[in-house]
């Protein structure tokens, strides 16, 4: 064994700087975005890559004066009603077509995953016609069913997947129990499908949170916008004013960090595979 | 009126018959074991009885209600899984009061249900942990303890303990039969694991592709099986076999001709069974028990283990070959009840008594089974139903060899 060890170190440090590496990669925008926001107007100009001289909250300030907490509040109605409604279809379809023998509920497996290859944009001018026919323009109502119709074909798929291989025992048990397929879902299959769950919120919840195009076309009342159009809003008013744009947009990440923060362990645990 | 009655069950999945035909009856308070290889359809019958899998034809009745339909819930069987399947997200105590939940009992009721069943099973001090906190033993008692709380007419066991280590499925295999004395209840057992069907049932039921071979006690099952397989599943190790040719018939004795042995063998026949023809083809068997050190039949150790109160030899030699047995190589097997220092290769004189023989014709149906108190088996005190008018016979008198000094007994 002893004399795999010097060999085994030299790959774990290649794999250690690579990591390093990566994650510096990643993290500079983000690291660029909060010192800016800390930096005055003048300075982010004349020396953009430097820390801020001085430490202010003044451009915070700036950003949330212009109304960025009303379209965070907005974003958060609108992202929570979206992924919960998201959550509760896709969990209830996949379940009943992961456990169907019948041919149709495969075939509609695949219209589903044919119905998650379509790109967004392709479909947004008849989109946008149907919602304002509907007279849903201008409306949270109207927005959250459209961003629950794009995000349930990629959960179900996801809960799909993970109720395959959820453990068939368990829910036996719960019908000799007298639990009916409906408390079967929600007693047993739900409360132990935290990684799926966890996965999906997540992913819906960033797409939506961060979701540009569709809020833009559909939402163009000021007290209606979510946050990335409200931060629109605000480079519009100060173009020239980048530090409170970055500042809007650190607080923007801040809901979305934390959400990662509750959920990470169950999310994780998902993706490598250990939640079932 | 038997408890619970199936009757001419069939399962299909597609072209696959699991289960063909069954009809099985159920006294109250029995614990039947059904035994069979992988893939034999015991499984699927038991969850066709908790009514996981509908069946394709026949009906099923608890006492005077028809289940055959009824949901799962409503059948009043309670299951216990191989896997255990406690729900992880309950403590035990949840995970045993779940079902009274669920019906919508008080909650004084259920607690008072699960702290008795808790009591019975030793797991009051685990009752506020989760599944994950116990080990494999604690984790089957609380998914029994699920079923007690349930009080059902019927209890099924699908393989419970197999996925427990020797130690804990021998001392659960104890838990188990004091319970049933206990409860008294109905219990229906599936295993492939005969030491557990031998030491806990009321009766045996042997399945073999989808159809019960035999149904019976332990040891009517171990001492007069109807069939090839039944003797052959029965029995660790199994049984040696040896294929053989009928020479010729005297009454109801045959004399078979065994390639590899010195002489011909003198099987006496069971009385209910008709007369071979000379030239049939037969298979004969011995259990590892039966043979004992000293007789006439010269062979070679190929293979000793020690188990220490007893002692496992493998022998060959000659032309003498098993079939279908222990070994894939036609060693004898032989199972001494002491200890022995022998060593591979070493040559042995072994022979049996002509009584312990068993012999099956060509589809594998019983021909001749053996008498009562023949030395170096083990009968129940007196519990042997011997048919009627077969005579008792003495060792000396079936093992004879046709040319003197050529016999092996």
């Amino acid at each position: 064994m002893t004399h795999f060890a010097p060999r085994f170190r030299i790959v774990q440090a290649l794999l250690y700087g690579f990591v390093g590496l990566w994650s510096a990669f990643v993290l500079m925008p983000v690291a660029w975005m909060i010192f800016a926001a800390f930096k005055t107007r003048r300075e982010i100009f004349t020396d953009p890559l430097g820390l801020p001289g001085q430490w202010t909250f003044d451009s915070f300030r700036r950003a949330w004066g212009v109304g960025l907490g009303q379209f965070m509040f907005n974003s958060v109605v609108v992202t929570t009603s979206a992924v919960l409604i998201i959550l509760l279809v896709s969990g209830l379809a996949a379940y009943v077509i992961a456990r169907s023998r019948s041919v149709w509920m495969k075939l509609l497996y695949l219209l589903i995953v044919a119905g998650f290859a379509v790109p967004n944009n392709a479909v947004i001018v008849p989109l946008y016609q149907m919602v304002t026919a509907a007279d849903f323009g201008n409306s949270h109502f109207g927005i959250v069913w459209v961003y629950a119709a794009y995000g349930i074909p990629f959960t179900t798929i996801l809960f799909f997947a993970f109720f395959l291989d959820f453990p068939r025992e368990l829910e036996e048990a719960a019908r000799l129990d007298g639990c009916r397929p409906w408390a079967v879902f929600f007693r047993v299959v739900m409360p132990l499908s935290g990684p799926a769950i966890a996965s999906a919120a997540i992913f819906q919840a960033v797409f939506i949170w961060n979701e540009f195009l569709l809020a833009l076309l559909l939402l163009t009342q000021p007290d209606k916008k979510t946050l990335p159009v409200g931060i629109l809003q605000l480079q519009g008013e100060f173009t020239s004013d980048w530090p409170a744009v970055m500042a809007g947009l650190s607080i923007a990440t801040l809901p979305i960090i934390l959400l990662f923060l509750i959920l990470q362990r169950s999310f994780v645990r998902s993706l490598a595979g250990l939640g079932k | 009126m038997s408890h619970l009655k199936i009757n001419r069950v069939e399962k299909n999945y597609g072209a696959f018959h699991a289960v063909k035909g069954v009809s099985l009856e159920v006294e109250e308070g029995e614990f039947v074991v059904m035994v069979g290889p992988s893939g034999c359809g015991k499984s699927t019958l038991l969850r066709c009885i908790a009514g996981l899998e509908p069946i394709t034809s026949g009906t099923i009745t608890v006492g005077d209600h028809d289940i055959t339909r009824a949901e799962p819930w409503d059948r009043g069987v309670a299951m216990v899984f191989q896997n255990y399947a406690l729900y992880p997200h309950m403590t035990v105590r949840d995970n045993m009061g779940f079902a009274l939940k669920v019906a919508g009992r008080p909650k004084a009721e259920i607690r008072a249900a699960v702290d008795k069943a808790a009591q019975t099973l030793r797991i009051t001090e685990h009752l506020d942990k989760k599944p994950k906190a116990l080990s494999g033993g604690q984790k089957q008692r609380v998914a029994i303890g699920r079923a007690i709380t349930r009080a059902p007419e019927v209890f099924l066991f699908d393989e419970p303990l197999s996925n427990l280590d020797a130690a804990l499925r021998s001392q659960m295999r104890v838990e188990l039969g004091r319970l049933h004395n206990q409860l008294g209840a109905t219990m229906i057992y599936v295993t492939h694991d005969q030491t557990e069907a031998m030491t806990m049932a009321s009766r045996i039921v042997v399945l073999n592709g989808g159809v019960i071979e035999q149904v019976g006690t332990p040891l009517e099952l171990y001492n007069k099986p109807e069939s090839l397989f039944v003797a052959g599943f029965l029995g660790s190790p199994r049984m040696n076999f040896f294929d053989g040719r009928v020479l010729e018939s005297r009454g109801r004795e045959l004399s078979v001709e065994i390639p590899g042995m010195p002489g011909p063998v003198v099987v006496p026949l069971d009385d209910d069974v008709p007369v071979p023809q000379p030239g049939a083809q037969v298979r004969m068997g011995v259990r590892p028990e039966a043979v004992t050190l000293g007789g006439a039949l010269e062979l070679s150790v190929a293979l000793v283990e020690s188990l220490g109160r007893e002692t496992l030899l493998y022998l060959e030699g000659g032309g003498l070959r098993t079939v279908d047995s222990e070994s894939a190589e036609g060693f004898v097997a032989v199972q001494l009840p002491s200890q022995h220092q022998l060593r591979v290769g070493e040559p042995v004189k072994v022979g049996w008594d002509p009584a312990s023989l068993y012999l099956f014709d060509d589809s594998g149906r019983r021909l001749a089974t053996p008498d009562p108190g023949v030395p170096g088996r083990v009968w129940a005190g007196g519990g042997w139903n011997r048919p009627q008018g077969r005579a008792r016979r003495g060792p000396t008198r079936l093992w004879r060899a046709r040319r003197p000094g050529a016999g092996a007994g």
